[in-house]
């Protein structure tokens, strides 16, 4: 039963979201015309129609123990390919995962107070090291290269104001900038 | 005739020397996205987009088109020598262009992955040429009736071409959909989903979800197994080079590829499908109908020539319905029309009256890209594969910073880069809970384009949704939704129930 509620589970949560939507799209403010659709039709019914695959899941997987799904012809056409006998399964490392996902939200959070060349470096370093990559000098190098050579285009070349970070790491930013010309 | 006037106008516009300069990057580009494993195609052309915002719109155009023409035959080399597929359109290529390199033939098996890409790319450029001013001005005649049933029929088509489970399919194409109604509507000007958030206010960009979903949530799928590709440890030093095969060699093949060309340029007309369905579909059908489809995957040459001939033809497929309806049926066409968009060009059915010089030199840049990386193929496949030797976790760390940057520069809006991330994590989940990205990703692209033509015709015929099956055309286009979407479905089904009885 364990199992068959873990499989139904998203759908369960896609689910719930839809009504929670759905209830929200019956309140969406407009002026109304008679004998015209509304703003809310189409979102309401993209949600039922998500509703209705949801539920079928819901069915499928926690009261009938049903596992086959149709699958698509990409799907079809890789089932009948020869095997690839070298291939390797590779296991999970999930704190890699979980330490590069809170690296790259802490860099968007950091970017707009460090400045796009100081968080960038860091990212770049700390990014690769979570990708167990140990060659320091090419770490060094690419992060610190890297930074300054992504400043240097988007700022000088393609003209896209990258963030400036706030005092002091401003600074930093401003006299890179001018090293390169930028004004 | 006219159009051989024009097509000349346009290379005399592609060889001028920045264009040409924007070209030569454009396939560099493109072969390197292709090879590199962490890096697919489509992500290779949504992280260029931000480099195109200051260049003009044909530079512009010419350097996506290049990127995604090069990019479905860039990975050919790599899963041929090393039995690694730089993207899921090579992987077939692992059947018998790896079989026919360990026989002792890599170079045979590269010339006739050269002779695919070169003949069915120029294949498929030419009926593009030729197609696309009839069927704009035939697309001028359709309603909104049509344009909803033509959209309706690419939404059916990616959730039953793609890989993964139908309703899976289904749940992240209504997704897709959803997302794109957040924000203020075009019609009513009613506030959706927003919550008073003033970046929900203007809408999710669908580049972010692309870019999101694509590239984050790949490389978040990467890393969970540790960049693990670098361990590969691919000889690129060896001797490689390309043996062309014979006109005569070439005579023997020419069903396989006349057919590979047609399914290349037919699946790359319907929305929904690519490349990589392409290469499959025409592997599938030489296996069905191949004179010699008893050795397919023992290293022949029509298992190599039949997808790469696909692959490389279904971009010229593809360009038809971008230029002509304004429809994009794959990820890299949707951030080429972001860049038409961009620079203040609606493609569609007028864009022959209003940028007529502007078209043809986009298709004499087809032209020249499909020569050129040919061209690249035989001369730099030695420099391109030492690219397999940079470590996937640096490789990576730049990929992400791209996608930040190319997220950021569409709107300078910082918080464009929680949505990406956010969308980056949803990636991840789907390729986790084997949710296919595509649905959702088409279904944001189309979804604003499906919604204004629906109530357009809802207002038009008085809320009489039956006019979709009262005229010809759209008609005739909810039938082949209908039909995309049961066929599968029916076929499976029949399967089970024949496996259950045996």
């Amino acid at each position: 039963m364990l199992n068959r509620l873990l499989r139904a589970a998203p759908y369960i949560a896609l689910q719930l979201a839809a009504m929670y939507f759905h209830q929200l799209a019956g309140h969406i403010d407009y002026p109304a015309t008679p004998g015209r659709i509304g703003p809310d039709f189409w979102p309401k019914s993209i949600l039922v129609l998500l509703g209705l695959v949801c539920i079928y899941e819901i069915i499928k997987n926690l009261l009938i123990g049903e596992t086959f799904s149709a699958a698509g012809l990409l799907d079809d056409l890789m089932k009948d390919s020869p095997a690839d006998p070298d291939a390797v399964r590779l296991p999970n490392r999930p704190w890699l995962l979980a330490s590069g996902m809170l690296l790259t939200v802490a860099y968007v959070a950091g970017i707009d107070k460090l400045g796009f060349f100081l968080a960038t470096g860091a990212y770049l370093a700390l990014f690769m090291v979570i990708g167990r990559y140990r060659n320091w000098v090419v770490i060094a190098a690419a992060s610190l290269l890297g930074s300054l050579l992504l400043l240097f285009v988007f700022m000088k070349l393609v003209y896209i104001s990258l963030p400036l970070g706030i005092e002091p790491f401003s600074s930093v930013s401003l006299m890179l900038l001018s090293i390169m010309g930028v004004h | 005739m006219d159009i051989l006037i024009n097509l000349g106008h346009g290379f005399l516009q592609v060889l001028e020397p920045a264009n040409l300069l924007v070209l030569f990057i454009g396939l560099v580009l493109g072969m390197l996205v292709a090879v590199l494993p962490g890096l697919t195609l489509v992500m290779g052309v949504v992280l260029a987009l931000p480099f195109t915002y200051s260049m003009g719109l044909l530079p512009a155009i010419i350097l996506l088109t290049a990127m995604y023409v090069s990019g479905t035959y860039g990975g050919a080399f790599t899963a041929i020598l090393f039995r690694i597929p730089g993207e899921p359109i090579d992987v077939p290529l692992l059947w018998d262009g790896y079989a026919m390199a360990r026989q002792g033939m890599p170079a045979k098996a590269l010339g006739w992955t050269l002779f695919a890409a070169l003949g069915g790319g120029l294949i498929a450029a030419s009926v593009m040429v030729l197609l696309s001013g009839p069927v704009a001005r035939f697309a001028l005649t359709f309603s909104s009736p049509e344009y909803f049933a033509i959209i309706l029929f690419g939404l059916s088509s990616v959730v039953s071409l793609g890989g993964g489970s139908i309703t899976n399919a289904f749940i992240s194409l209504f997704l897709g959909l959803f997302i794109a109604t957040v924000g203020v509507d075009s019609i009513y000007g009613a506030e959706r989903f927003a919550f008073g958030v003033p970046f929900l206010q203007d809408g999710i960009e669908y580049l972010l979800v692309m870019v999101g979903a694509y590239g984050l949530g790949e490389v978040f799928t990467r890393l969970e197994k540790g960049f693990a590709s670098q361990e590969q440890n691919a000889d690129t030093g060896r001797d490689i080079r390309t043996e062309l095969p014979t006109l005569a060699e070439i005579g023997k093949l020419k069903t396989t590829f006349l057919r590979s060309s047609v399914i290349g340029i037919l699946v790359g007309i319907v929305p929904g499908a690519g490349a990589t369905v392409a290469s499959f579909v025409a592997y599938g059908a030489e296996g069905q109908y191949g004179k010699r489809r008893a050795e397919l995957g023992s290293g022949i040459a029509e298992g190599i020539v039949a997808p790469q001939t696909a692959a490389t033809s279904s971009v010229g497929g593809a360009l038809i319905p971008l230029l002509t309806m304004g429809i994009p049926g794959s990820g890299a066409t949707a951030i080429i029309l972001g860049a038409f968009m961009l620079h203040g060009v609606q493609p569609g059915p007028q864009v022959f009256v209003t940028s007529g010089p502007l078209v043809y030199a986009i298709f004499a840049s087809l032209f020249a890209s499909i020569i050129g990386m040919c061209i690249m193929g035989y001369f730099a496949i030695k420099m391109l594969v030492k690219v397999l030797d940079m470590p996937e976790a640096v490789v990576s760390a730049f990929v992400v910073l791209f996608c930040f940057i190319g997220a950021f520069a569409a709107r300078n809006n910082l918080s464009d880069l929680y949505v990406i991330t956010a969308f980056g994590i949803l990636g991840y989940l789907f390729e986790k809970f084997r949710f296919p990205i595509a649905p959702m990703v088409l279904g944001a692209i189309l979804g604003p384009l499906a919604e204004s033509s629906f109530m357009t015709m809802m207002v038009s015929y008085s809320n009489d949704w039956t006019v979709l099956i009262g005229r010809p055309v759209s008609a005739v286009l909810m039938v082949m939704a209908v039909v995309a979407l049961v066929y599968p479905i029916q076929r499976q089904l029949r399967e089970r129930i024949a496996q259950r009885k045996a």
